[in-house]
């Protein structure tokens, strides 16, 4: 159980060559081997969301991944959604719509909607809702977080136009 | 520049939060983010018996296995650390005293029986799975009614029969008042058990220095100093052996108040070891273990005539506390009794409040610990137009304080003013329609669907003052205490003694602090949750943040600028300092109708203060650096409506929330985004805790709702948006009018869902008197009814 695997781990771009347990959760190995503390764990039975990072651009539970499974995969994760100092249309639009009090379900939502966002340009309230159900925030009640995807799909429409 | 306003021009301002950009980044700072080399990792093995004595616990299997350091047991923990009493001088209430960690017996399922230390926490968790325990199971009492039937067994062989808390109180004459009634109305409330479930676990980090003999706790908390204070005394150490660092914490909601026994663990850990030791507790403990919240049965029976006044109400509270007191035990369920009647003129009341100890899992405050309060009242009404035939609001019309009414004394002796009831009942029932709605509703019913509207108000109790703490007997205070410093640039540091969790505390009390001293507030940086740092203050519960926080920091800042401006008088050549002021940073004079600049600025005045002290005034001292405490009123009040309608579907008992809406009177609010994302948040956990959540022990006392595929919390499908009508008396007598707010959402909330789904049960003769208002419930009382009809043979119903 506690053998190690050397692996190499591609997470926002970067190649990071590890030695893993097998039984290391990815959320775990982000977190502590490689310091992206950004990625939050809040059940690590994947109902909450708050881990969620992207692997090969498509929204999963990092507590619910093996980190030795990701050999061959790249993973995204929020440290890397800002460019260059520049907040996301989406992460610019979570704090205009206040779109979160304590943040810590925040990554979560914004690596699921990030992808989202990517192949459905405009969606409708009952869409992002079904969509965000898949993460729980316990402060909001949600409805600025709906605000602030409908208002990121706009400003991202309009930059495409 | 020049300018001739004269009203507030820091808060009020919608300012967009400055804590924001670290948290969208992943650059916040939570207590697992926290890098701490050398750290262990502690993980605790628990009960799996809801009552037992510990026979025997052999963990040298344990200890051999790779990676441990150490296994511990309430034993060892004993001679480390001293007890808690809980014992405040209050009638009715037992004292109670626990370990550290049990010794003998283990009084729920989860409760804590040793603790492991290895290198990293896998590690720990493999060791804590070889530990053997012996049990031997001991009757368990899972409900109150187990708890305080004779002969039960008792959780705590020191309070008899399981009775933790007692108490009683009568005012006018009730039972003359039921003699003379038109009618007397009986309802029953019940309201299950649920936690806080905030989305950061608890936990808790503790590096000893040993060379210095001082221990730094890192640990996400809201009322750092109290905790110091306990963390030192429990300890044996001097308050200035501990400093309490405080990150961003990811929800508390209550949770993370009272020094819990795994933090105590962790902190005596790490200085016997001499290194440092880390702690995450997983969701399961979160669920089972953390601390639970609002489980209470109420009864109420009101005496009334026939348009609906109430002549005479009665309560009673029996309250499940589960099996240990990190709080007295009499609190939560007195505040309740204490603001029953809220926004309603009710002179004749009488209470009996009875709190039982259980074998489930100690409870505590959860935002809005009163929540049932306004469920409890206007659910009351409800039932009162129920039994006569009236109309719901023409009940509450009957009743409730017109504003001529104040000040008001509710018949507990509660001072209210600057509240506004019926105006907010009045706005809400405007805004939803209520008319129309009943026109919908009938033509609903008509075609087979089932509408139903609930209303309900709020009489919020906000901000304690140490008034209050000194009447209750509880040890402790409701003042706040702040400093502000202005540095030699002219930039300004403040702080203040409570810990946010999301309030958005970084932008919003900075605006206080702008607004009394006189600068812009994105010059104004507040440093929280450090004790080292932070003044002595009571830290954040209740809705105090804005009120006693705010208050103080403002009147800080104010006390600061009366010292710069008497310093910029002396600079500007006048003999005092009317007719000056700051603003934006610049020492502005008053010149007819007009503001006008000066030539100097803040940063000038500070630049003298700190290093051309001579050029002072005479008798100044050098330096700008204030302090300041401020103690709230006995009670400050806000209020609200909420008006909530439902669509339930009688085949499955599924309840769809379909609109909500709500007025509110918060007085004067230091940032609007901030108290608008709290009013949503606080509806939400009402909503969400009315409906789905539910901590559920079944009669063993195993609780079966520790995972969150179990215990269920509303998703962004079960939540409507909320519609809010923002209204802003101000209260004459805190500082800028605050009154706070942050609770009172949820208490409406509960009470506003369960009065629309009864007056969508209506046409089928149930009423819900239990939440949460699940659907096996709701189709549970749907079905007992078509069966009772049908044994009847009255006919199908609906």
């Amino acid at each position: 159980m506690n053998e190690r695997t050397a692996i190499v781990l591609s997470v926002n771009g970067v190649d990071h060559e590890l030695t893993v347990p097998p039984r290391r959760l990815l959320s775990d190995a982000l977190r502590d081997d490689l310091g992206l503390t950004g990625t939050h764990v809040g059940c690590e039975h994947g109902v909450c969301g708050a881990c969620t990072v992207l692997i090969d651009d498509r929204p999963a539970r990092s507590c619910l991944t093996f980190a030795i499974q990701m050999e061959g995969h790249a993973v995204t994760t929020i440290e890397a959604v800002a460019r260059d100092g520049v907040l996301s249309p989406l992460q610019q639009a979570m704090h205009e719509e206040h779109g979160l009090q304590c943040g810590f379900c925040t990554p979560g939502i914004i690596m699921t909607f990030e992808a989202y966002l990517r192949d459905n340009p405009d969606p409708g309230e009952e869409d992002i809702r079904d969509v965000l159900s898949g993460n729980l925030c316990r402060c909001t009640g949600y409805q600025n977080i709906v605000a602030a995807v409908k208002k990121a799909a706009a400003a991202m429409r309009e930059s495409r136009a | 520049m020049s300018a001739s306003s004269e009203g507030p021009s820091q808060i009020g301002r919608p300012l967009p939060r400055r804590e924001d950009r670290r948290l969208l980044t992943g650059a916040g700072r939570f207590l697992d983010d926290i890098d701490i080399p050398r750290a262990l990792h502690a993980t605790f093995l628990r009960s799996p018996h809801a009552h037992a004595r510990i026979l025997a616990i052999d963990s040298a299997a344990a200890a051999a296995m790779p990676g441990v350091v150490t296994v511990v047991t309430g034993q060892d923990v004993a001679q480390w650390t001293t007890t808690l009493k809980m014992a405040p001088p209050i009638e009715g209430l037992m004292p109670t005293e626990m370990t550290t960690l049990p010794i003998d017996k283990v009084r729920f399922q989860g409760d804590l029986v040793a603790c492991v230390v290895a290198t990293d926490r896998y590690l720990a968790e493999d060791a804590a799975e070889r530990i053997e325990v012996e049990y031997e199971p001991l009757g368990v009492v899972a409900d109150t009614g187990a708890a305080l039937a004779d002969g039960a067994p008792l959780v705590d062989e020191s309070v008899p029969g399981n009775r933790l808390s007692h108490q009683t109180f009568s005012i006018g004459d009730v039972a003359a008042r039921r003699s003379e009634a038109h009618a007397i109305v009986e309802a029953s409330f019940s309201q299950h058990r649920q936690t806080h479930m905030p989305i950061e676990t608890r936990g808790c980090a503790a590096v000893w220095d040993e060379g210095r003999e001082h221990l730094t706790f890192h640990v996400g908390n809201q009322a750092p100093h109290p905790l110091r204070t306990q963390l030192a005394r429990r300890l044996s150490l001097s308050e200035s052996q501990v400093t309490v660092v405080c990150p961003d914490v990811g929800g508390a909601f209550g949770q993370k108040i009272a020094l819990y026994r795994e933090e105590l663990t962790v902190a005596a850990l790490a200085r016997q070891l001499k290194r440092p030791v880390r702690w995450r507790e997983d969701r399961m403990e979160n669920l089972q273990a953390a601390c639970h919240a609002r489980q209470a049965q109420c009864r109420t029976r009101a005496s009334v005539a026939a348009d609906g006044r109430i002549l005479g109400l009665e309560l009673q509270i029996t309250e499940d506390f589960g099996a240990y007191c990190f709080f007295p035990g009499n609190y939560i369920a007195r505040v309740i009794a204490l603001i029953l009647s809220g926004p309603y003129r009710i002179t004749d009341y009488a209470y009996d409040i009875k709190v039982a100890l259980t074998n489930k899992c100690g409870v505590g405050p959860m935002r809005a610990p009163m929540a049932i309060t306004s469920w409890v009242m206007d659910g009351t009404l409800d039932a009162i137009a129920r039994q006569l035939g009236l109309d719901p609001l023409a009940v509450r019309r009957a009743n409730i304080l017109q504003p001529a009414d104040f000040p008001h004394k509710m018949a507990t002796g509660e001072a209210l003013e600057d509240v506004t009831p019926s105006e907010t009942l009045e706005a809400v029932v405007a805004a939803i329609d209520y008319e129309d709605f009943r026109r919908r509703q009938a033509e609903a019913r008509a075609a087979g669907r089932y509408l139903g509207l609930g209303l309900c108000s709020v009489v919020e109790s906000t901000t304690y003052g140490s008034a209050f703490y000194k009447a209750a007997g509880i040890p402790g205070s409701g003042h706040e205490a702040a400093w502000v410093r202005i540095e030699p640039s002219g930039a300004v540091n403040a702080s203040v003694g409570l810990m946010g969790s999301g309030q958005g505390y970084e932008t919003s009390l900075a605006q206080a602090v702008a607004e009394g001293l006189g600068v812009d507030a994105g010059k104004v940086r507040v440093a929280l949750g450090n004790t080292d740092v932070a003044p002595y203050g009571m830290g954040s519960r209740g809705a105090r943040g804005a009120t006693a926080g705010g208050g103080a920091l403002y009147l800080c800042g104010r006390k600061a600028q009366d010292h710069v401006l008497r310093i910029a008088a002396h600079m500007l050549s006048l003999n005092n300092a009317e007719g000056l002021r700051l603003a934006e940073g610049r020492v502005q004079r008053r010149l007819s109708d007009e503001w006008v600049d000066t030539p100097i600025g803040l940063a000038d005045v500070a630049r003298l203060a700190y290093l051309d002290p001579q050029a002072l005034p005479e008798g100044v001292a050098p330096g700008l650096d204030f302090s300041l405490a401020y103690d709230p009123p006995p009670m400050t009040y806000s209020n609200s409506a909420h008006a909530c309608e439902v669509e339930l579907d009688p085949e499955t008992g599924r309840i769809a929330i379909l609109r909500y809406v709500v007025a509110e009177d918060c007085g004067a609010v230091l940032n609007p985004i901030v108290v608008r994302g709290q009013q949503q948040g606080a509806i939400a956990m009402g909503l969400s805790g009315a409906l789905l959540e539910h901590v559920f022990y079944d009669e063993a006392g195993q609780n079966l709702s520790s995972t969150l595929a179990d215990y269920l919390v509303a998703t962004a499908c079960e939540l409507p948006n909320f519609e809010i009508l923002p209204m802003h008396t101000p209260n004459k007598r805190t500082p800028m009018g605050l009154k706070g707010m942050a609770e009172g959402g949820v208490m409406g909330a509960i009470g506003a869902l369960t009065n629309a789904v009864n007056d969508a049960l209506a046409p089928f003769g149930v009423v819900a008197d239990r939440q949460p208002l699940a659907a096996p419930y709701i189709r549970g009382l749907l079905r007992s009814r078509i069966t009772r009809a049908t044994t009847a043979s009255d006919g199908p119903v609906g």
